[in-house]
């Protein structure tokens, strides 16, 4: 018997059912009982509330948000929040600053914002070429983000009820740009927010229940932190110590 | 891990007389336990969220094979592995022999009870991998050579001078005052770790069934790490994790991290669909997912204790403890401490051990109420304590005399025969007066009276008195 016929002949005699039989589909009492159709309505209702909220949640995120530890900077346009960026970069000589190829981050034009201030920018998307080359760009990327003062990046969503920033890793989204520096800053632009984790998987379902999903997200809030020895509040044990949420309106 | 559960009673003394021990133990009740009661209250719909987690997960283990065969589909779809395990030496081979076929040399750990519970670190060393714990807390411990003290603070009972003086003993580092420097410490430590492993193995708060996708709740950021540098990741998890519905996952991340830390959210909640895609720019290469029985069907057999697979293990029923706050998470003597604990070991490790874990409560209902899900963990401590002095299913085992078993079948008798307890209280009133004036009573009855002073009867028994209150209340509405 394999290993795992043992495991379910176990499981099904636990449960009452004869070793071997197909397991009843069961009556769904969550919201598996969804279907595509509904799913699909739900997140499209879901988009448009977030386009026509998008100022009070934006102003409901940067309260969550501080609360949560994110230092947040409210710019009126890309420029401003660029700005924002490279005089952080300054500030702290973060020597160099990685980003993710995010269409807000290229939007922000940080490199120009930069120009001349000897803070090198990164960005960390591999080419398209042969795996064993890839490979190399990966190590080497690694490299980059480990030195680097700051990691860059946009976001996918963010999240009012929590204070939270989405970042669904994908091409040109590294799962390290916000974890391997010690700074991260995100940029979060109007109708990017939704209310709560609920609109949240509502959307992931929409996503994964059409074609290829992507295999990693993180929902980030606040710094790096732990309370393990005698339950004093440190940050930036592993992950980023600092974080910034830029939004920009 | 081995099971010490059979030293309660030496564990709890040791614990009691540590006024180190008491000291950081106090921290529980103001810090964890009043952080979750102030996120609950600020939790508008708290009471109706919890109804729902209990409903979902009630409803997932009675189709248990249902969605973990959904769960299977969808990360062989993602182009994941998945390994069922039926016992901890299945789970063991499959993730040594994975190492050994991969050249694995370097393993970084986030935390997993299952994996303390099956003993994986040692199985590791013994094939000459190292694994390293990189969650502080579990770092620290694996330093000392300890096992957790707590579900979700392991190693809450050191103090910052213990932390340092075991950096100085092990990483011979100087002497640290501050918790910033011991954990800064730690950061550059296990940075070269992380740089270096071939393997990250990860425990698995949620499985979701309809997508095949892993759910990590973590603080640190070791979770992301092990998830993101080595090129195969290993996610161990016990059968119970899995939810059916994406959607399900809003609904247990308010459940667990507000119960487990009062927090809203953690600072990280990972989702993992398989390995990296092509196009990724980083991930790992190899994707396993491991489930383990290890005695869950024996939980999940017995309609007295199914309930018990619905824990999230957030660690609120240990905060909420009197006990556990005054003895501590080692004299439990296994992974899971507290009053959860003291249900679910005797099931899983066997009761012959375990027993003196049910009676390590004063049932006073604080964990049932504490719990995110509304685990009756009263009710199940009582029916094994029920079981064990009884001798129901484990004769060998029985604690009560005989003297006690036929007390308790005459008291259970006078109990439901008004006639018979009209009797036995006429009697007891002439033959209380040792008892109810704390003395010692004799021979058989010392153990029950040494300890305990019991209440004189009334003269008149309530009975009696209700009707005559209600004669009087007659008479004068006349």
């Amino acid at each position: 018997m394999t290993e795992r016929a043992r495991f379910f002949d176990s499981l099904r005699r636990s449960l009452g059912r004869e070793p071997g039989a197909a397991p009843p589909a069961p009556a769904p009492e969550s919201a598996l009982s969804r279907d595509a159709d509904d799913v699909r309505a739900r997140a499209e209702e879901i988009r448009r509330e977030a386009q026509d909220n998008a100022g009070p949640l934006s102003d409901a995120l940067k309260q969550a948000a501080e609360t949560a530890g994110w230092r947040v900077a409210v710019c009126e346009t890309h420029e401003e929040a660029a700005r924002y960026v490279a005089d952080l970069a300054r500030e702290i000589k973060a020597g160099s600053v990685v980003r993710s190829a995010h269409d807000a981050v290229e939007r922000l034009g940080i490199e120009r914002a930069l120009e001349g201030s000897g803070v090198e920018v990164r960005t960390m998307a591999l080419d398209d070429a042969g795996d064993a080359e890839r490979e190399e760009q990966r190590l080497a990327n690694r490299e980059r983000m480990i030195g680097a003062g700051i990691g860059l990046t946009g976001v996918d969503y963010a999240i009012a009820e929590t204070g939270s920033c989405v970042i669904v890793a994908r091409q040109g989204a590294s799962r390290l740009v916000s974890l391997l520096p010690p700074v991260h800053v995100a940029v979060v632009e109007l109708g990017q927010v939704l209310p709560s984790l609920d609109e949240l998987f509502a959307l992931l379902r929409e996503r994964f229940g059409e074609g290829d999903p992507e295999s990693y997200m993180n929902i980030i809030t606040g710094p790096s932190r732990s309370a393990d020895i005698e339950y004093q509040l440190v940050t930036g044990v592993h992950g980023p110590g600092e974080v910034h949420m830029v939004i920009v309106a | 891990m081995e099971p010490k559960t059979a030293q309660f009673e030496q564990g709890a003394a040791a614990a009691l007389g540590d006024p180190k021990i008491q000291r950081n133990l106090s921290g529980l009740y103001d810090g964890l336990h009043q952080a979750k009661n102030i996120a609950a209250a600020a939790t508008p719909d708290w009471e109706e969220l919890r109804e729902r987690g209990r409903a979902i997960k009630t409803h997932t283990i009675e189709h248990l094979d249902y969605y973990l065969e959904m769960a299977e589909r969808n990360v062989k779809a993602a182009g994941g592995s998945v390994y069922f395990a039926a016992d901890a030496e299945a789970a063991r081979e499959y993730v040594a022999k994975l190492a050994r076929d991969r050249g694995v040399k370097l393993v970084i750990k986030s935390k997993s009870m299952v994996s303390e519970e099956i003993g994986l670190n040692d199985r590791l060393i013994a094939e000459g991998i190292e694994p390293v714990e990189t969650d502080l807390g579990e770092y620290i411990i694996q330093l000392a050579g300890e096992t957790p003290f707590h579900i979700i603070a392991p190693a809450i009972h050191k103090s910052r001078e213990d932390v340092s003086e075991l950096f100085e003993d092990k990483l011979n580092t100087p002497r640290y005052e501050r918790i910033e420097e011991l954990a800064g410490e730690a950061r550059r430590q296990l940075r070269q770790k992380f740089i270096g492993a071939d393997m990250g193995i990860t425990g698995a708060n949620f499985i979701v069934a309809e997508t095949g996708t892993l759910t990590l709740v973590t603080n640190e950021g070791n979770g992301r790490m092990c998830t993101s540098m080595p090129r195969i990741h290993v996610a161990i998890t016990g059968m119970e994790k899995v939810v059916p519905s994406l959607e399900d996952l809003a609904v247990f991340l308010r459940l667990l991290i507000r119960s487990a830390t009062g927090q809203r959210i953690s600072s990280y909640v990972t989702t993992v669909t398989g390995p990296r895609k092509r196009q990724d720019e980083d991930g790992p290469e190899e994707f396993h997912l491991v489930v383990v029985d290890n005695g869950r069907s024996g939980l999940l057999a017995d309609p007295h204790f199914r309930e018990a697979l619905n824990c999230l293990r957030c660690g609120a029923c240990l905060n909420a403890c009197p006990v556990y706050r005054k003895v501590g998470g080692h004299a439990y003597g296994w992974v899971y401490p507290g009053p959860i604990g003291a249900v679910v070991s005797p099931v899983l490790t066997g009761i012959s051990d375990a027993k003196h874990l049910p009676f390590a409560s004063s049932l006073c209902g604080a964990c049932r109420e504490a719990c995110p899900v509304k685990i009756n963990i009263p009710r199940m401590l009582l029916k094994l304590r029920n079981e064990i002095s009884e001798g129901d299913n484990y004769p060998e085992e029985r604690s009560s005399t005989l003297a006690e078993r036929l007390a308790f079948k005459g008291w259970r008798a006078a109990m439901s025969n008004p006639a018979i307890m009209s009797a036995a209280r006429s009697a007891g009133r002439l033959m209380q007066g040792p008892m109810t004036r704390g003395e010692a009573g004799p021979g058989p009855m010392a153990g029950w009276t040494r300890h305990r002073e019991a209440p004189s009867l009334a003269d008149k028994p309530f009975r009696k008195r209700w009707r005559d209150l209600q004669d009087d209340a007659g008479d004068s509405s006349k």
